[in-house]
Formats: C-alpha cells, sequence, structure tokens
C-alpha cells in the first residue's frame, strides 16, 4: 500500500544549525523513533535498522538509506530508504523530501513522504499506518526540537503509548 | 399450504422435521476434520509470501530445523524431485503446489513445516527465513490484456500475454441488428467483486499413508470426496498410489459453499509428505490463510446492455464479460462451461435475441474461482440482467414491477428455449412476483416513498430482482468434470427389520441431507424418516457421485434417491402379492403398505415385506432388499424467485437499512419447508453480504487489505433484516419427485434486489447506478459526485 505524508513545522534556530543537523544520518537518526544506523558505507550510502511496533503486528526492517540529493545552497534534500522485514513478511520503500526556508531567524522545515509496504503490514496494519507514521513523525519533530535546544532524545519506540495515541487520535477524530 | 402424501410418522416430503443432524451438532458433538486425532500425528504449517509476484533468491530452514520438535521443512525443490510440484485445476490449467522459483500472489504456499505439535509447526515458520526478488505484480486485469503487460505464466511455453480463455454464446448477427434498430438502449459497466466464501470451518485435512499396506486414508474438508479420490489417484498414480488404495473421507464439514470444491496445495503437500514419512499428517488453515489463500468468487467486470422498444418490451441483451482468475484458472465449473452457467443472464423475459462473451486473464491474485453458493456464475449474470432491467424501465419510465410483468415468460410457453440455448423447464413468474407484491405492500410503499422524499429526512427505495436459476449439474451429455459425467448416485438397502441406511455420492455441509434424503425415501417406500439412516463422504462406503455444490444434490441424487426407492417398491409390490397370494394387478399402494383393491384391510405393511424379503421370498427371486440408482438428469432444473427488498437511506448519513425483505422461492416440490426456509435465511445472508458489505480489497502492489475479519464484513444476526419468505410451487416436469433444489437461491436473487432498492432510494437525485458493495461512504461520494450536498449543505 501507498500513503503519503506531508508535514510542515517551525524550530526556532537559524537555518545553517538545523540544516546540519538534518543532512546529517548520523545526527538526524538519534531523532527517529525506533531507528538506528548500523554501518555507515560512505558520504551517500548507509545502513539501518527500524524497529516498530503496533497492536500485535512487529516489524522490524533492515535496509539502506541512500542520499540522493543534498543540495545545501537551496537547502533541500532527498532521501531514499528500502527496508526488508528481518523475517522476510515484506518490505518498505521510502522516498522523503526535505526544504528549509529561513523567516525571522527561525526555520521552516517542509517535507513529504511517500511509503509504500508490502506484506505483512500492509495487511493487518493498513488502517493504522497513517495514524501511526503520523504520530512517529510527530514524535521524531519534538525529538528534533529537544535535540537543537541541547536536551536529551529518548528515541525507543514504546507500544504501549503508540497505540494509546493512535487509539485517541482515531476516536478524537469523530467529535 | 403443502399438501402431503404421508403421514405424520412416516415424515415424507412436505413435512418440517426438525434435522437428524441437529442433535450432534448443537450438543457439540459434531466431528469435524480438526477433530480426527491419529497416533503418531505430526503438524504442518505453511510458510507464505509477503509479495504478489517475487523471485524466490534463497529458503533458510537452518533456524526452523533447530526448533526442538520440528520435524522437516518441504520446499518446491524437494516435491519437484516427485514430479509433485505443479498440479493440474479443475479446468485443466496448472497449479504450484510449492513453487521452485516465483510466487505468483501475496499469501502463496512457499514452505511446509512439519513439527509434532501445531504450536511448534507454527514456531518453525516464523523460523523459515525466505529472500525474496520482489517484482512489480500486475493486479489490474484491464492492464493485464495490454501488449506491453509484462506475461506472467512464463512456465506455459509459448505464452506471449495474459489470456486465458473467450468464450460466446448467442447469435451476434441477430442481437447487433436488434440494438442497432431498438428504440431504447441502456448500458452499464458494473464489477462483481471479489469476495470470499468464508466458511465458519476453514480447510483442512489429515493425511494418513500406510506405507505397509500402501494406502493413503485422506480425511478433508471437500464437499466431493469422490471426484478427489480420483484426482489423487490421477496425479499420484505415477508414484504408485492407484484408486482402490485411496480412502477419502469427509467427515462433518462447517460449511462449503464452493470453497470446499477445488484442491489446495495444503492437501498435496500433506499427502507428499504423509507418504515421504508415513506419518499422518494434519493441516488446518488458520482464518486469514482461509481468506487469503483460498480460492474467491465472482470477480467479473460486466458490460450489460438491454434494448427494446420504448413502450417497455424487452428485445435482447449482450454482456461482455472481463473475468479475473488470479494467476491460474483454478475455477470449479463443469470442464466444458469456462463461466460456467452464466449463460442464464438473459432472464426471466419472453425475447429472442442475446450474445454473451467472456474473456479470462491472469493477475498476480490468488487463482479461482469457486461457484461461491451459485451453479458456476449465476450470480454474476443475474444481476447483471436485474440491473439493466431495472435501468431500462426507468429509461422507459415504467414502474419496475410492471415492467417485469409484461415481459415475462408465461407459465404456458414452457419449456421455454432460451436464446442462449437453455431450455427453461417450468415456472410461474407472474404468480411468484404478484405474491410477493402483495406480501410487502407494493403500491402503499411507493406512495410512501413519495411522502418520505418530501419529507426529505430519508428516502425510501424498493427493489425488485426476479430471477431464474439454472441447477442440478448436470445431465452427462454436457456436463462433465475432468471428463466425469456429472450423475449421482444413491444406494439404499433396508434391513430384516425394516429399517435402512442409505448412502450417496453428494456430501452434506450444513444442508441437511440426512433429513431430507430420509424423507424422499420415507415418500416412496413409508418407511418412517427416523428409521433410515443416511451416509455420505466415505468413498470406500458411499456409491459414486461428484458430491454437493451448485444446488445439485436434490436434482441428482435426490432423484436418484426415489428411483432407488421405487426399484424396492416394485419389488415390495412383488413380495406383497406373493405373501397375500393375489395378483400384483390387484394390488394398490398407500404410503407404508399395499393393499387388495376392495378390500383395505387385507394388507401388508412395508416392514412386513421387507421381513420376508430375508425370510420367505418368492421362489426364482433374489433375496434381500437393497437398490442402487445413478440419476442421469434430463435437463437442469429452473427455479425461480421474486424478491422485494425495502432499503432506507439516510439523508444525511447515507446510512444504509434494509427495512424489508421479502423472498417467495419457486423450487418445485418442497421436501422440508423448515429445511427450505432455513436455506434460503442463510443465502438470503449471503446476498446481503456482497450487496452491501463484503469485497476483497487489493492493492497496488498487491497486497491484500482485509485479510482478517477485523477488515472483511462478514454480515452477521446484527446487519440481517428479519427475512420474510414465502414460496409458490411449480413442480420440475421431468425430475422423479418435482424438485428444483434452493441452495442457492437465495444467494444469487438478492444482491440485485437491494441494490435495485438502494438505487431507487436516491434514484431522484440522479443516481442511476451504484457498483457493490454499497457502502455507506460510497453512496456519499456519489451523491457528491452528483451535487447533493451542493443544494443539501
Amino acid at each position: 500500500m501507498n500513503t503519503q505524508i506531508v508535514k510542515e513545522f517551525e524550530i526556532e534556530q537559524p537555518i545553517a544549525e538545523v540544516w546540519k543537523n538534518l543532512a546529517d544520518p548520523a545526527e538526524i537518526v538519534v531523532c527517529v523513533p525506533g531507528a538506528s544506523i548500523t554501518e555507515k558505507i560512505d558520504d551517500k550510502n548507509y545502513k539501518g535498522e527500524v524497529v516498530t511496533k503496533f497492536g500485535p503486528i512487529k516489524a522490524a526492517y533492515a535496509g539502506d538509506i541512500e542520499i540522493v540529493e543534498l543540495d545545501e545552497e537551496n537547502r533541500k534534500m532527498v532521501l531514499k530508504g528500502r527496508g526488508l522485514d528481518s523475517k522476510g513478511k515484506g518490505s518498505a520503500d521510502m522516498i522523503m523530501n526535505g526544504t528549509l526556508t529561513e523567516e525571522d531567524g527561525k526555520t521552516k522545515v517542509k517535507f513529504s513522504m511517500d511509503i509504500t509496504i508490502i506484506g505483512m503490514l500492509a495487511q493487518f496494519g493498513s488502517r493504522l499506518i497513517n495514524d501511526v507514521s503520523d504520530q512517529l513523525l510527530d514524535q521524531f519533530v519534538e525529538n528534533f526540537r529537544a535535540k537543537l535546544a541541547g536536551g536529551s532524545v529518548d528515541n525507543t519506540m514504546n507500544a504501549g503509548s503508540m497505540l494509546g495515541t493512535v487509539a485517541k487520535s482515531i476516536f478524537g477524530r469523530k467529535k | 399450504m403443502i399438501k402431503c402424501k404421508t403421514s405424520k410418522e412416516i415424515g415424507g416430503m412436505g413435512h418440517s422435521k426438525k434435522r437428524k443432524e441437529d442433535a450432534r451438532f448443537i450438543q457439540g458433538k459434531g466431528n469435524y476434520v480438526d477433530d480426527v486425532k491419529l497416533p503418531g500425528m505430526l503438524y504442518m504449517d505453511i510458510v507464505r509470501s509477503p509479495y504478489a509476484y517475487a523471485k524466490i533468491k534463497n529458503i533458510d530452514a537452518s533456524k526452523a530445523l533447530e526448533i526442538e520438535g520440528v520435524v522437516a521443512v518441504v520446499t518446491g525443490k524437494d516435491l519437484e524431485k516427485y514430479g509433485l510440484h505443479w498440479m493440474p485445476t479443475l479446468m485443466s490449467d496448472t497449479q504450484m503446489v510449492l513453487p521452485t522459483d516465483t510466487v505468483m500472489y501475496q499469501a502463496q504456499e512457499v514452505a511446509a513445516v512439519i513439527a509434532t505439535s501445531r504450536y511448534i509447526a507454527r514456531d518453525g515458520k516464523e523460523a523459515v527465513r525466505v529472500e525474496y526478488e520482489p517484482m512489480k505484480p500486475l493486479m489490474d486485469p484491464f492492464k493485464a490484456l495490454d501488449e506491453e503487460a509484462p506475461v506472467l505464466r512464463v512456465d506455459q511455453e509459448g505464452k506471449t500475454d495474459n489470456h486465458i480463455w473467450h468464450w460466446e454464446v448467442g447469435d451476434k448477427e441477430k442481437t447487433d441488428s436488434v440494438f442497432d434498430n431498438a428504440d431504447v438502449v441502456v448500458k452499464q459497466q458494473m464489477h462483481i467483486p471479489r469476495i470470499h466464501v468464508a466458511s465458519i470451518e476453514t480447510c483442512g485435512c489429515v493425511a494418513s499413508y500406510n506405507k505397509v499396506e500402501n494406502h493413503l486414508t485422506m480425511y478433508m474438508t471437500t464437499q466431493a470426496p469422490h471426484a478427489i479420490r480420483t484426482v489423487i489417484a490421477l496425479v499420484a498414480g505415477h508414484v504408485g498410489l492407484t484408486e482402490e488404495k485411496i480412502r477419502v473421507i469427509s467427515p462433518d464439514i462447517g460449511g462449503g459453499f464452493g470453497g470446499k470444491v477445488p484442491v489446495y496445495p495444503g492437501y498435496v503437500i500433506a499427502i507428499a509428505v504423509s507418504f515421504l514419512t508415513g506419518a499422518p499428517i494434519k493441516w488446518i488453515e488458520d482464518r486469514s490463510e482461509n481468506l487469503q489463500a483460498d480460492s474467491f468468487a465472482r470477480d467479473y467486470h460486466i458490460t450489460a446492455e438491454m434494448a427494446g422498444t420504448k413502450d417497455g418490451k424487452i428485445q435482447a441483451t449482450r454482456f461482455k464479460v472481463l473475468a479475473d482468475h488470479g494467476y491460474t484458472d483454478a475455477s470449479a465449473n463443469p470442464s466444458k462451461f469456462p463461466t460456467g452457467l452464466f449463460s442464464i443472464g438473459t432472464g426471466s423475459y419472453d425475447y429472442g435475441a442475446s450474445y454473451m462473451e467472456a474473456d479470462a486473464v491472469y493477475t498476480n491474485k490468488p487463482p479461482g474461482g469457486v461457484a461461491y453458493r451459485c451453479s458456476f456464475r449465476v450470480t454474476e449474470a443475474v444481476h447483471a440482467i436485474e440491473r439493466v432491467t431495472d435501468m431500462f424501465a426507468k429509461k422507459v419510465g415504467k414502474d419496475p414491477a410492471q415492467l417485469r410483468m409484461e415481459n415475462f415468460i408465461k407459465k404456458e410457453d414452457f419449456p421455454w428455449a432460451s436464446p442462449t440455448g437453455w431450455s427453461y423447464d417450468s415456472g410461474d413468474y407472474h404468480a411468484g412476483l404478484q405474491k410477493a407484491m402483495d406480501a410487502i405492500g407494493y403500491d402503499d410503499l411507493r406512495k410512501e416513498q413519495i411522502e418520505m422524499r418530501k419529507e426529505g429526512k430519508k428516502f425510501l427505495g424498493i427493489g425488485i430482482s426476479t430471477f431464474t436459476e439454472v441447477v442440478g449439474a448436470g445431465p452427462s451429455k454436457d456436463f462433465d468434470i475432468l471428463g466425469i459425467k456429472m450423475f449421482d448416485s444413491a444406494e439404499i438397502r433396508v434391513h430384516p427389520t425394516g429399517k435402512a441406511i442409505a448412502r450417496f455420492g453428494t456430501k452434506s455441509q450444513g444442508q441437511g441431507h440426512e433429513t431430507t434424503y430420509a424423507q424422499i425415501i420415507a415418500e416412496e417406500l413409508g418407511i418412517p424418516m427416523e428409521n433410515i439412516q443416511i451416509e455420505e463422504g466415505d468413498t470406500d462406503t458411499a456409491p459414486y457421485g461428484l458430491g454437493t455444490y451448485a444446488s445439485r444434490s436434490t436434482p441428482t441424487a435426490g432423484a436418484a434417491a426415489a428411483m432407488a426407492a421405487r426399484k424396492l417398491r416394485d419389488k415390495a409390490k412383488k413380495i406383497a402379492a406373493h405373501l397375500m397370494e393375489v395378483s400384483e394387478q390387484d394390488l394398490e399402494w398407500e404410503p407404508g403398505k399395499f393393499f387388495v383393491k376392495g378390500a383395505p384391510e387385507k394388507s401388508k405393511t412395508i416392514q412386513e415385506i421387507v421381513f420376508a424379503a430375508y425370510t420367505n421370498h418368492p421362489e426364482g427371486m433374489e433375496g434381500g432388499f437393497e437398490a442402487t440408482h445413478y440419476y442421469d438428469p434430463p435437463n437442469l432444473t429452473f427455479p425461480s424467485g421474486a424478491y422485494i427488498c425495502v432499503a432506507e437511506v439516510d439523508a444525511e448519513t447515507c446510512d444504509i437499512k434494509v427495512r424489508r425483505f421479502v423472498a417467495i422461492d419457486d423450487c418445485g416440490n418442497i421436501i422440508n419447508p423448515m429445511i427450505v426456509q432455513g436455506q434460503v435465511h442463510g443465502g438470503l445472508t449471503q446476498g446481503i453480504a456482497p450487496a452491501m458489505y463484503e469485497e476483497l480489497i487489493y492493492d497496488e502492489s498487491g497486497n491484500i487489505l482485509n485479510g482478517t475479519f477485523m477488515d472483511y464484513l462478514v454480515p452477521t444476526a446484527v446487519e440481517s433484516p428479519s427475512w420474510e419468505t414465502g414460496h409458490t410451487i411449480t413442480p420440475a416436469p421431468h425430475h422423479p419427485i418435482g424438485a428444483k433444489g434452493v441452495g442457492e437461491s437465495p444467494t444469487v436473487g438478492a444482491p440485485p434486489a437491494i441494490v435495485n432498492a438502494i438505487v431507487d432510494a436516491v434514484s431522484h437525485l440522479g443516481i442511476k447506478h451504484l457498483e457493490i458493495p454499497v457502502t455507506p461512504f460510497k453512496l456519499f461520494k456519489e451523491l457528491q459526485k452528483v451535487g447533493y450536498f451542493d443544494n443539501n449543505a
């Protein structure tokens, strides 16, 4: 299944500082819930892992991250990720486009992610994927802000709380 | 009221006898495949593909084999050594048992794990690591025919496209000419979506091969045990497993609906593993495996057209079908009928021109399709004709009931030759529809509809479906499966004390055969139905027959029971004449006894006569009291029905409620009214299912998006309205007991009635057609398209 997530947020930091953190996979990965870099192949290619869990489904994806474009001048980046479920139960592909713009010393971050999920997670989790992804991104933004503000970041996934927030967002909508 | 010829004690035809089999079912004492437990039995679970289309690069079973209790992991490469990695389908296509290099749909079998317990087998399955190289799947059947589409079945030598077959019937030239000159033509494209039978019991088996005896006992969930035995012999004959060494036992079955006709890879793997290990192998699917991998039903894309005069006379129909069969044609049809009996789609109307054609394609979806409670594609056909009939009525400005009444084939015109080649046996369509209209209060509803539209809170819709079915496959001149003719059988043995056992080539999956067959024999022989034991499903004891599906049991095996009983009654007459020392001509029969004409006090009961057959039979007569009959029907039977659905649509939320549903069925003579009613209730619920809830949904990556009961909505008592049923009786003239079969009528007839009602409810807003399942969301989107909310926000 394909899903697209578009997100915009503001960070009260100068654009150079934000770019520095965002453009370095080693820096950014700390903020991605459940993610870690396992190997750096070269400046543009990394190997990584994402563990995510919701409801009865736990998925661990191991795969490659490629920096397709890193345009410092225009503050624009394109990342491509491809992960295989470690148990052979499917795969996930992602293309992320990110741009930064500066306004009054603050930085506006805009990015979109196109995700394709195949296999077990798509079968059982299709109803939840958009909501979970949305929650994961919110958590990422929070972590990213905290990191830039010099705070500590905990990027371990908490399945219980994740499911709780998702449930809240699903039921919350109905009101 | 149904007139019964027999007393309540005898319980022949027409008596609402309680089902004999229910005593064990309601006490939890049924015996299903999963209840079979054999010494030394091993358990199998199946590793399935997460991809719809992928190359298998490697299967690593080492981690699984480290688990204590995992005995073996079987792959396609293992089966290849014995030539068992491919098998034929019933439609003479081929299907992988286990793949050696490529998977063709999500949830396809990839490897089998054999272990000492079900749980360990599942753990083992989780531990098998398969490396895939995913490819882009072909999910859209229309795109599958594009020239640039990748060819999926590269295993078929010389195959250059994804086209499976082309089929056509009727007079094209004549039909086209009627269309060219017609006043009015309506045309609609519709999809009859892919659905699943979703029976409460999933599929499974216990394959038990005895190496010493070279004998296989196969306990399995099959609707056609004899056919399966023959198929196993044909597939495994080369490894020494010949037909006399195979016993197929089909124990109690928790719903079949056509889904338990095909041979699934799991069965074959279990047999192969039992053959190699000598241990009994049990395989039972879980719910998701059943829903995702077993044969689907329907999935026909139909363009339906109707031509007629401006005053509402139907003159011709034209149907064009694209059939999505998944990666192999694993339909369970009679061999000469690739589209099953789709050509019944001319409907209940009197006109002389029709042309139908169909093309089938391969895609990366599970293979199929099965005849889900349907005589092979009749549901699709009936949906098409009943939808366009309504559209035609709308276009010529006639009430849909009135238009039907004016176009029905008249009672006196039967047998009626249809433009697609059928000879309809009998029917009284006018009486059926009138009865349904009276029951529901048709004219008042039309008035209420106008009132409710004025009020604007809810919209009322009245939908009609007046269908003709074609069941009881079938006459051997046309009907066979892999060459085996589709007659069916009954064998009756009456014991010295006048109690009987009867065996059949069919197999009940909930239809109530143990009761209805006993009633047929009771009707003919006068032996109380309580004293007649019915057995089916064991190929070692039952006579050969092609099983139960397509409402064929009563038309074929039920007829065989009557014919075998009549043979016995002829014998009884001879014995009675002998016992009373009169000539046969002087005897008359009333249920349960022969008496002397004019002297009714001089009589012999059937029990006395049977006892004499063992103790005092006439000289020169064969002893005992047994008969067998193989019944080859001269024609199919043509049950019909008039269904009216009343639906309410909420003007604000688009919520859809079925307020009332009246079903008047004509299945000829009725064997057991209560069982018929039960069949109709179940069938109607399975009719509301595709109309409003069920559809197997795939995304473009090949994922099934509703592969569990969380997302695949099977209607329950909550969604079901209170069904109102009734009947007219037009006996089948060629059938020994005048019965026609009823099991599938409601499933076939209900969906168009429901959709016609919903469309009718919103037709004044500009809606002409709605695709099934009609969900509130879909209706909302359609109303949005016609601008309804622009004015009513």
